[in-house]
């Protein structure tokens, strides 16, 4: 499902050309759910946005769902992220300007299509959620918890074979957190969905089948 | 879920700045839609209206505009008199080289007029109801009758008004007696908007007023209180606003006998002098006649028979008027480039008020773009803001036109005579929706384009 081979991410600061990410080799199999740990700083929110595909690495090969994404253009990487990849934020991410069922909407209209299927499809999964009463609530007017279980129906909407998360429980008690976390992860392994999840959160990471260090990934010569 | 919905959304979640930018798009479209819809109704009425006037006869002094303007439209006062002798010479054709070369030669007298709107009164025969066709028709009624005072009537009066005159003048020991006011002649036919207006019918009273309220001069005239006997149908021209009297009654409304005569000054004297020479019948002062040639042979003897005479001239308004609106379309043309620029100033507003909110807007971009939105969805989406926001304003501003059409009409065609038809639309005007949505379009770009290059990474780590 994703493999990375001398992947490597800069930032220019001012004068200073700082290495934000650097990925010797890493392969996660389909259906595999990952944790991504680390230190602050290793680079573990640039590695979710180049295996998104939402930064393009300065060298190596990354290769998602069967596309060398490292290869396409801005537009593929776009409709590629779109219809294979779902995404769950720490903030989660929603337009405040929209109802639950709507937020789940656009990230199928951004996907796959934003049809009468994707509408059913999208009140089948909040309801699946426990937000079945509450989809046509804006997101300030939902509790923290309920707000997330929206990001993971958006995230699922497109039936994507790759989750990606990025300290999906930061804003949360480990309780309700963990819930939820469990209640995506159940819906994924049914799926047989590849997740990757960043953390600084041990007991989240031990919920995963792997847990891999950002430290561990790098290039002996940096390393 | 469409991307339009979502644009739709964001002007609904912007409603200040929305309803402000449309109010300007709304302006600017409705000052265009009200020129151009005054130019071609201008023009329709105009052109239209002269259906039943082939050639109007009037006086020498006047331009041929005036005449026209004052005969057909109502515009104006009338410009002078002339002598009724011109309309005896035309109806026998004594001076016409070939006879029956006219149809019809309706004679008229302005000056008087009704009610606070001034509607104009227009003395004339029972001819105007009989002979004169409007767009190839006799005016039709929808109550009543027309007049019946003839040619006949008028030249039997001004014989014993021209006795009585010049008794009175030359200081005859013996002065006649003076024509009546025939109870038979005290009647009016008027036209639809003078009914819709006063609120008459057949039976209701009209009393004509000379000169306008509040102006030296003005005074009622009681005693020539007329009964309306005919209500004419409406014909969207000047004549719905025309109150038509018998010529007798012109003649013998008091403080009229004296100045209707046309006075010829012979060689040696001088005015005041010839206010006390005789006069004749055919010296009855009139402000218009209508004439209606039988065919092209007819209109050129008329022509040049008006070319060589002293007292009168005739105005053809199918060549008048298209001159007339030439001059009316250069002034139309300046507002033109007024109204666009007013467009213009609305469009960048829309650029301004859009462009200014992208900061605020660069993490919701983000978001739909690591959702998987294309830069292009996202140009699509914030040009369909801009779209959607002169689409409404545009809408409403035609809408806006025809009301202020409607609200106005009545004080365009005192003016005017112009009479607005507010519901009348044009097919430019849905040409004018979708133009000024493009030009609306176009001023989303710019801010479109910045959108579309936000950066997803940087705008959604601010997160983290």
């Amino acid at each position: 499902m994703i493999r990375l081979r001398d992947v490597s991410k800069s930032y220019r600061q001012g004068e200073t050309e700082v290495l934000a990410v650097a990925v010797d080799q890493l392969d996660i199999a389909a259906g595999e759910q990952v944790a991504l740990v680390g230190r602050s700083g290793t680079g573990k929110t640039t590695l979710l946005h180049i295996l998104a595909g939402i930064l393009r690495p300065d060298t190596g090969e990354v290769e998602v769902a069967g596309a060398r994404i490292d290869q396409l253009g801005e537009s593929a990487r776009d409709r590629h992220r779109g219809r294979h990849i779902g995404m769950v934020y720490q903030t989660f991410n929603l337009l405040q300007p929209f109802t639950a069922l709507e937020n789940v909407l656009l990230g199928a209209l951004f996907g796959r299509g934003a049809g009468s299927g994707a509408k059913h499809h999208a009140e089948a999964l909040l309801a699946q959620v426990g937000l079945g009463d509450r989809m046509h609530h804006r997101p300030n007017e939902l509790s923290v918890g309920q707000v997330q279980r929206v990001a993971i129906c958006r995230a699922l909407i497109n039936d994507p074979e790759l989750i990606l998360m990025d300290e999906p429980l930061g804003n949360q008690d480990r309780s309700t957190g963990g819930q939820v976390l469990d209640v995506l992860l159940k819906m994924a392994r049914d799926g047989g969905k590849t997740v990757v999840m960043v953390t600084h959160d041990p007991e989240s990471a031990k919920r995963m089948q792997r847990t891999v260090d950002l430290a561990t990934l790098r290039p002996r010569a940096l390393a | 879920m469409k991307l339009w919905s979502i644009s739709l959304r964001n002007l609904r979640i912007r409603l200040v700045a929305t309803v402000l930018t449309t109010t300007s798009i709304l302006v600017a479209t409705a000052l265009y839609a009200a020129i151009l819809v005054m130019a071609e109704q201008t023009e329709q009425r105009y052109k239209g209206s002269v259906g039943g006037f082939q050639a109007v006869v009037g006086p020498k002094d006047a331009s041929q505009l005036e005449l026209v303007l004052n005969t057909v439209f109502n515009v104006g006062d009338a410009p002078a008199l002339f002598p009724l002798k011109v309309a005896i010479d035309l109806r026998s054709g004594t001076n016409f080289s070939r006879r029956g070369q006219i149809r019809y030669a309706i004679p008229q007298a302005r000056g008087d007029s009704v009610s606070s709107h001034a509607f104009p009164v227009v003395a004339t025969i029972d001819e105007m109801f009989t002979k004169f066709e409007w767009q190839r028709q006799p005016l039709a009624f929808t109550r009543g009758r027309g007049l019946q005072f003839s040619f006949d009537d008028l030249l039997k009066l001004a014989d014993e008004l021209a006795d009585y005159e010049t008794a009175r003048r030359t200081g005859a020991p013996s002065l006649p007696d003076r024509p009546l006011l025939q109870k038979e002649w005290k009647e009016a036919v008027i036209g639809a908007r003078v009914a819709r207006t006063l609120g008459l019918d057949i039976g209701g009273k009209i009393v004509p007023v000379h000169g306008k309220l509040g102006e030296f001069g003005y005074h009622p005239h009681p005693e020539a209180a007329c009964e309306v006997v005919g209500i004419l149908a409406a014909t969207n021209s000047p004549l719905d606003t025309t109150i038509f009297l018998p010529l007798g009654t012109h003649l013998l409304i008091d403080g009229h006998e004296g100045g209707t005569f046309v006075l010829e000054i012979p060689p040696g004297k001088n005015p005041e002098d010839a206010k006390k020479l005789p006069v004749r019948a055919d010296q009855i002062g009139l402000t218009a006649i209508i004439v209606d040639p039988k065919d092209h042979v007819g209109d050129q003897i008329l022509r040049r028979e008006f070319m060589s005479r002293p007292d009168a001239q005739v105005a053809k308004p199918r060549e008048v008027i298209p001159r007339f609106l030439q001059q009316i379309g250069t002034a139309a043309d300046a507002l033109t480039v007024i109204a666009w620029l007013v467009l213009l100033v609305a469009a960048v507003s829309i650029t301004v008020a859009i462009y200014n909110t992208m900061n605020e807007r660069r993490r919701e971009i983000a978001i739909m773009r690591s959702l998987g939105a294309r830069r292009h969805q996202i140009l699509t989406i914030i040009v369909g803001e801009a779209a959607l926001l002169s689409f409404f304003g545009a809408l409403v501003g035609v809408v806006v036109c025809h009301l202020s059409e409607w609200l106005l009409r009545d004080t365009v065609e005192d003016m005017t005579g112009v009479y607005l038809d507010w519901l009348q639309f044009g097919w430019w005007e849905l040409w004018l929706v979708l133009g000024v949505t493009g030009i609306g379009a176009l001023a989303g770009l710019l801010p479109a384009v910045k959108g579309s290059m936000t950066q997803v990474a940087d705008n959604l780590a601010q997160n983290y």
